[in-house]
């Protein structure tokens, strides 16, 4: 790539949406450094420094993403989902049990989750395979095809279990198929699929899972047990108000009563909350709106249909997350052990999330070559 | 594609996909407002109730203080060193840190050469139920040990020396049984809000310190504590400063009730002095007594069982709750009720021949050769039984119960002790009722002695002292002498309380009076020997029988008051198992008044 090339990219780049970005990150970093305040120094810096680090290797994807020509990423989509069921199935063989779920693998000492991955390589062969010319988009064998595409990675992350993350595929292939041109008759009977795949789904469920779900509607269930981080996160984000105890100054995590396990990742919204009050919960709500918006307005601006899907994708999944992520902090949604894009602790989804948002960018700047 | 359907244009979904993401953002945002503004304040609440901790904190009792201003109870800094355990908490099972904390006790115990109170049972209990607060390791440690440990307190961390309050009664025994004790109090159940951890105080248990218990009781403090998941208090939030309670000023003088336990000696009895011009009571001995610090803070199960198990029973202060007999000391009142009534006459002559026959039955006077013919002052004096057989009769049993009751017997004085009888003036409705017999003019006989049903206190008997002494005011005998608010105030003394005036006529009461002082100061007086140099001395000994006839078995009695123109002391002494009021309470009360009347050091009495 010449640098006038690098240039003229660097001036169509949406500097709202960077913004946007850069905002999360921080909100992030400033709130898992307050989530673990309670724990010693040690650990306390270690945790905000990793994510700083992370955070900074993820930029670093962004803009290598954003650099990459969409199209030439296109090529490789199959190798990539292929690959990514790869490492699924590897988790499954030789992946690192925590806490009942075999969710990681162990790279040269760091834990990597590929189910983040494998969301992103579904969108990436989905779009692939929805965009090629000539597709026929009514044809029923188009939809079995879209559908096993989301059904290996889905099954497979589900065997870890992780229930959470194999649902959040569901939307984004759904949201994909409807941006593509599936007609809607389709759509409806998958509708009335999915509805019905939930009852022979209930008695698949793990135990665990099941007593997450029945908690959801009723959190006064098992108050000290499965019911107690929703119970506690509901207090976190309830007690609040409108302008937050401050922050640094939130008790339920201080106190302990957050569990300090989740405070950082999943409940880094309560503590958020907490601190800043229904002000800030706003003011995340509007970045996170602001950033869909962008998001799709790269779709929108996109030149071909797979920039088009490749940004809905990612949007969708993104958004899916903190929607999610926000409602079961709130008591709208079963506990789920979804993270909170850019924000939450952890570095795969942090990755994860660059790339994606990366090539949404790399879709925007490449938008007046029609 | 075919067109003309709207949703074939891609564009237009993908907007359609904006307009539902901001929905669902938008309603996203209303669920938050109903979360942290709708449901905020009861959310809090809710964190509240789940991270705070109230705990009690007892306010400091009040001290007693004797007329002369001397301590008779105090409160004393008692030294415990306590153990902050969220300083000492262990990551992992309660047993790493009770590991951690029995270390740590072994530490000190090296260092200040006590033992600690505490087992590992102890220290389990407290984890579970009072986690925040800290363990008291040690409790009333001496200046020794506390001093070895500052010295290297400062390396040991999670540890801290806190004074409590631990009452001291600095007399002793005197008074012990009048003062009482304190223990620890119930919990009250009805306070306004429920403590999570209640340090209850230390509440009156018996005397005065239970029946003044509503000026002396603080009133409690609170704390309110943060505490985390785990239980360990976090930090204090909030703190009401516990109120102290008032101090007392008491009518007692300990160097009178020095005085008064003296006497006594060794022998079992009881002995009140009552200034007669306002019902103070000076001193309310009762022997044998017991030491109250014994029952600080708790008293040993062996101590209790020693107390309760003496047959000379040192828990009951004989000086009100002891029922006796009055014997002779009762024959004022007789000779009062019958002057009174007009029925009898000071000068009505009765002739003593050593018994008195009644019907089939004959009383014996106890001068067996007999008085011969006797005025009232003179039967006063030699203190005759027939004479006062007479008058009995003469009034009437009715006359007699209702002079006796005007004076304060048969009914309980209201002294601040809540341990006080009433006594018992028998009548014929009394008769009826409890023995099923109808009034006979026997009794009649033996009442007008002081003997038969006829039941007083020592404290009664000094209350009627009193109002022979004072010409017939009848002041409530009273402890309580004033109150103060606070160390800075003065304290705030409470005018004495008359009870009734007798409206004796002078010349009877006169009589009466004079009679008394013969006993002392006539050549044939029963109590002679109570004569002192220089100071006129009025009395009435007594001599009451009780249990089987066999046994002879006497309650010693003497009532006196002194000076005699002014009274400033008027006593009742009595003594369980005497000789004679003559013999045994006499030398007695001459001791006492000495004491009081001629202090051998120069000092003046009380007033």
């Amino acid at each position: 790539m010449s640098s006038q090339k690098i240039i003229n990219l660097w001036k169509r780049m949406d500097w709202l949406f960077v913004a946007n970005l850069v905002a999360l990150v921080l909100v992030g970093v400033l709130f898992i450094y307050s989530a673990s305040s309670r724990q010693d120094d040690a650990q306390l810096t270690a945790m905000t420094q990793r994510q700083i680090l992370w955070a900074l290797v993820g930029f670093t994807l962004f803009f290598g993403a954003v650099g990459l020509d969409y199209r030439k990423v296109n090529r490789g989509a199959f190798v990539f989902y292929l690959a990514t069921i790869a490492l699924l199935v590897l988790v499954l063989l030789v992946g690192r049990k925590i806490s009942g779920a075999t969710r990681w693998l162990s790279l040269f000492g760091i834990l990597i989750q590929p189910s983040e991955f494998a969301k992103l390589g579904t969108i990436l062969m989905l779009a692939h395979y929805l965009s090629e010319p000539g597709r026929d988009l009514t044809h029923p064998r188009t939809l079995l095809i879209a559908l096993l595409v989301l059904a290996v990675p889905t099954a497979l992350i589900l065997e870890q279990p992780d229930l959470g993350t194999a649902m959040t595929l569901v939307p984004v292939v759904f949201t994909m198929l409807f941006v593509a041109g599936v007609p809607f008759r389709y759509l409806a009977i998958l509708c009335v699929l999915g509805l019905l795949a939930l009852v022979p789904g209930w008695f698949t469920l793990d135990d665990y899972q099941r007593e997450r779900l029945l908690v959801f509607f009723d959190p006064g269930r098992d108050p000290l047990g499965a019911g107690w981080n929703s119970i506690q996160s509901s207090i976190a984000v309830g007690s609040g108000g409108l302008f937050g105890k401050g922050y640094l100054m939130g008790t339920q995590n201080i106190l302990g009563f957050l569990p300090r396990t989740v405070a950082p990742t999943d409940f880094i919204f309560s503590v958020i909350a907490e601190e800043t009050g229904f002000i800030g919960s706003m003011v995340l709500l509007i970045l996170f709106a602001l950033l869909a918006g962008s998001g799709l307005r790269a779709s929108l601006a996109s030149r071909d249909k797979l920039g088009r899907l490749l940004a809905v994708g990612v949007v969708t999944l993104l958004f899916s997350h903190a929607f999610v992520n926000i409602a079961m902090t709130v008591g709208l949604m079963p506990i789920t052990g979804l993270p909170l894009p850019l924000v939450s602790y952890g570095g795969s989804f942090m990755l994860c999330t660059m790339a994606g948002l990366g090539l949404v960018q790399s879709v925007y700047v490449r938008r007046f070559r029609r | 594609m075919a067109r003309g359907n709207p949703w074939d244009d891609e564009f237009l979904r993908i907007r359609l996909l904006m307009g539902i993401m901001l929905l669902m953002l938008i309603g996203l945002g209303g669920w938050l407002w109903h979360i942290q503004i709708t449901r905020g304040p009861s959310l809090a609440e809710d964190q509240n109730r789940q991270s705070m901790r109230r705990v009690r904190l007892p306010g400091v009792r009040g001290r007693l203080y004797d007329r002369e201003g001397k301590l008779v109870a105090d409160n004393q800094p008692s030294y415990t060193i306590s153990i902050y355990l969220e300083e000492l908490r262990q990551p992992g099972s309660w047993d790493r840190t009770i590991e951690r904390v029995e270390a740590l006790l072994g530490d000190i115990e090296h260092i200040i050469g006590v033992p600690s109170i505490l087992t590992r049972q102890d220290i389990r209990n407290h984890i579970r139920r009072r986690l925040p607060l800290p363990l008291t390791a040690w409790r009333d440690l001496d200046a020794n040990a506390i001093a070895r440990f500052s010295e290297q307190a400062g390396q040991i961390s999670g540890v801290d020396i806190q004074p409590e309050s631990m009452r001291v009664y600095p007399f002793h025994k005197l008074a012990g049984q009048t003062i009482g004790y304190v223990g620890r109090a119930d919990i009250q159940q009805d306070e306004e809000e429920p403590f999570h951890f209640y340090l209850p105080e230390v509440s009156g248990r018996s005397g005065l310190e239970k029946t003044l218990d509503s000026y002396l009781r603080g009133e409690a403090g609170g704390r309110l504590l943060r505490v985390d998941v785990t239980g360990y208090r976090r930090y204090d939030f909030k703190q009401r400063e516990p109120k102290p309670g008032r101090d007392v000023m008491l009518t007692l003088d300990m160097r009178v009730q020095a005085l008064a336990e003296k006497v006594l000696g060794n022998d079992a009895g009881a002995c009140v002095v009552i200034d007669p011009q306002n019902g103070d009571v000076l001193a309310l001995a009762s022997n044998p007594g017991f030491d109250p610090n014994d029952f600080i803070p708790g008293i040993s199960p062996a101590r209790w069982k020693e107390l309760n198990d003496d047959p000379r029973k040192p828990m009951v202060n004989r000086a009100v709750a002891g029922g006796y007999a009055p014997g002779s000391t009762f024959k004022p009142v007789t000779a009062l009720a019958g002057l009174e009534s007009g029925r009898c006459r000071a000068d009505d002559v009765y002739s003593c021949p050593g018994y008195f026959t009644l019907g089939k039955v004959t009383f014996r006077c106890w001068f067996h050769p007999g008085h011969g013919a006797l005025t009232l002052q003179q039967a006063i004096e030699r203190s005759c039984n027939v004479y006062f057989f007479h008058m009995g009769l003469t009034m009437g049993q009715d006359r007699l119960a209702e002079m006796a009751r005007r004076m304060g017997l048969g009914a309980k004085t209201g002294v601040e002790l809540d341990a006080e009888v009433a006594g018992l003036v028998p009548d014929d409705a009394w008769k009826r009722r409890e023995v099923r017999d109808a009034w006979r003019d026997g009794d009649t006989c033996n009442v007008s002695i002081g003997q038969g049903a006829l039941v007083t206190t020592p404290l009664q008997m000094a209350m009627l002292t009193s109002v022979v002494a004072n010409g017939g005011r009848l002041y409530r005998p009273r402890l309580l002498r004033g109150v103060r608010e606070s160390e800075d105030d003065e304290f705030v003394l409470q005018p004495p309380e008359l009870l009734r005036e007798m409206n004796w006529a002078p010349a009877n009461i006169d009589l009466v009076r004079q009679g008394m002082r013969d006993v002392i100061g006539g050549s044939r007086g029963t109590a002679r020997r109570v004569a002192l140099p220089g100071i006129a001395i009025a009395g009435k000994t007594g001599t009451a029988e009780f249990g089987r006839k066999e046994e002879r078995k006497r309650h010693a009695w003497m009532i006196a008051f002194a000076p005699f123109e002014a009274p400033r002391y008027a006593v009742a002494l009595l003594v369980d198992e005497g000789i004679s009021g003559g013999e045994t309470a006499a030398p007695r009360v001459r001791e006492l008044l000495q004491g009081l009347l001629m202090p051998a050091d120069g000092a003046e009495g009380h007033g």
